[in-house]
């Protein structure tokens, strides 16, 4: 298997070969069996890659980094503006908000914008959504959260029969991408081109956004930073301050940079959305395993009392990616003292939410189906006689799905071996039985 | 034609291993490309006769036979079987333990559902021998 090359929103992990030693961790972690040891080095499928990070997490020699984009463009004669996850603020405690947004501004931002805004915006809309779909049955329960882009592929990849289920509203920080470029470009009077977004980012998922997803195209760049790519600089950036004045909840306007609250910081953890959403009936899933798990009970019809699910695919919510630069334990500490200093409150008038709900503004411009573009594409399924002879295959070699042969079990090698992209003779457990390549593939053509 | 067959033992009151079984049939027929509605239909059916089978039947066996054009999901129990198979097909009919009502199941909805949501399905049952619940599923939106 070549390591193939794909467009930026197939491309979320880099492999460094010199720094792979071939030692097989992360085929048996990779959820959709993108990733082989091959001629002793680590090689990935970018168009399975659904940029999870559980990759990056588990590679002891550094081997794996989020294909993350370059700081260089900062002091060019653009603007340059970043769209900051709440997260960022767990990764400096007792920090306030507008000084980690002013520490981004020194560290050559013309703009930080916190996305606090723009989740009460999504949980006003998600509100109505559910209220409405009680009554149309438009879809049908429980509705998945869009939020973390992870299980939109995951869902894509391995639950297609679960597209119906994803919540029709725009993810937040699509919302945010499309309305602070436009006001921006209002602001400046200029185009697209002259504006440079940068989303700072927890975990390798969020390479840019797509066009496609923002639906009213024209966003020219949006690229991503992963917090642990800017940590150290921003570090030296951040005055400390002693004191913890509350900041007064600006109104909706042009002054972003006010615009942090508490709330916000709690959506950077687990269950931080589903509580937002007041409703009595979500839950909030945080972690791989517990995500696919549940995504495989939805399937079985389970759960259809429940109106609202939120998945996390890492551990904790956010705070858990995989490119902070601070522990997750460490990082819900200290936003949940902030999340008090500062307090929660909802700023939105709701009648303008509403008029922009009745006129789409919060809805893609893509269906459920479209999604499958947006990455995370399905493997080539098998015809019945290639399955059976594939169950002939694992019968014979009756491993322990040991991973030695370079692919992550046993039952996966066999499809290597039908696809044509593995040899049987790389089978530890074929060799001993003294098994050769001919007894194997005489089966196949059979 | 070529059809494959797989066979998966399920455990009377092991509600950790619950739902494994209709899991990987469900997996299996995801790996065959067929269309997801006739996939989910499969699924919600094999897991409401693997839940009766935890809950009142005995140890059994869920078994799978798969071709292009129709999947037959058997289960088959050696448990005390139904006394009046009729009744069990009422809506709202049940013979659940409270232990179980506490866990969310035995609402009665089990076997009215599976009706709904396959394309034939027989259950044969004598008591004191045991329950055997057939269900054949079409395969008409042909994606194989």
């Amino acid at each position: 298997m070549k390591d193939e090359k794909g467009g930026p929103a197939h491309c979320f992990v880099h492999f460094e070969s010199d720094l792979c030693t071939g030692c097989g961790h992360c085929i048996k972690r990779c959820p959709t069996k993108a990733i082989r040891v091959r001629n002793n080095k680590a090689v990935i499928r970018h168009s399975l890659c659904i940029g999870c990070g559980e990759c990056i997490r588990i590679c002891e020699n550094g081997a794996i980094t989020a294909s993350t984009s370059e700081l260089d463009s900062l002091h060019s004669d653009k603007i340059t503006i970043a769209l900051v996850s709440p997260v960022l603020y767990s990764q400096f405690p007792g920090v306030l908000p507008k000084d980690v947004l002013l520490g981004l501004k020194n560290m050559g931002f013309t703009h930080a914008v916190d996305m606090s805004y723009y989740f009460e915006m999504f949980q006003w809309a998600t509100a109505e959504y559910i209220s409405r779909n009680r009554k149309t049955g438009e879809s049908p329960w429980p509705l998945i959260s869009p939020v973390c882009p992870v299980v939109l592929r995951l869902i894509v990849c391995r639950f297609p029969s679960l597209l119906p289920h994803v919540h029709p509203i725009m993810r937040p920080v699509a919302l945010m991408a499309r309305d602070v470029m436009s006001q921006f470009k209002a602001h400046y009077k200029i185009e697209d081109h002259d504006i440079l977004l940068y989303y700072i980012n927890p975990c390798p998922s969020k390479m840019g956004i797509p066009k496609k997803e923002l639906g009213q195209g024209g966003i020219h760049s949006t690229g991503a930073l992963g917090i642990n790519d800017i940590y150290a600089e921003l570090s030296r950036q951040i005055k400390h301050t002693e004191k913890s004045d509350k900041i007064p909840f600006a109104q909706a306007g042009f002054e972003y940079e006010q615009c942090t609250s508490g709330g916000g910081l709690l959506w950077s953890m687990s269950g931080g959305e589903a509580e937002a959403t007041g409703l009595d009936k979500t839950l909030a899933v945080a972690g791989l395993n517990e995500t696919i798990t549940y995504l495989e009970k939805i399937e079985l019809g389970l759960f259809n009392d429940i109106e609202y699910i939120e998945f996390r695919t890492c551990r904790e919510g956010c705070i858990g990616g995989a490119l902070n630069a601070v522990d997750k334990y460490l990082a819900k500490s200290a936003a949940l003292k902030m999340a008090k200093t500062l307090g929660v409150g909802t700023r939105l008038n709701r009648e303008r939410v509403l008029r922009l709900y009745d006129s789409n503004w919060f809805f893609p411009k893509i269906s459920p189906q479209e999604l499958k573009k947006l990455g995370g594409k399905k493997e080539k399924t098998f015809s019945f006689d290639e399955l059976r002879k594939i169950e002939e295959i694992v019968g014979i070699i009756d491993g322990k799905d040991c991973g030695a042969c370079g692919s992550p079990d046993c039952r996966t090698f066999a499809e290597d071996i039908l696809r044509g992209d593995a040899s049987p003779h790389e089978c530890v457990y074929l060799k001993i039985r003294g098994i050769t390549d001919e007894n194997i593939l005489k089966k196949i053509k059979s | 034609m070529p059809s494959i067959q797989k066979t998966f033992h399920v455990t009377k009151n092991d509600f950790i291993h619950a739902g494994e079984a209709s899991i990987h049939v469900k997996n299996l027929l995801k790996s065959l490309n067929y269309v997801p509605d006739l996939v989910r239909r499969v699924a919600i059916c094999g897991y409401e006769a693997e839940m009766n089978l935890v809950m009142h039947g005995g140890d059994g066996e869920l078994s799978v036979d798969v071709n292009a054009d129709r999947i037959i999901v058997d289960v088959i129990d050696h448990g005390q079987g139904i006394a009046d198979v009729e009744l069990a097909m009422q809506e709202g009919y049940s013979t659940a333990k409270d232990e179980y009502r506490e866990m969310g199941f035995g609402a009665g909805m089990g076997l009215p559902n599976i009706k709904k949501n396959s394309d034939e399905m027989v259950i044969t049952s004598e008591q004191g021998n045991g329950t055997h619940v057939k269900m054949v599923f079409f395969n008409k939106g042909l994606n194989v």
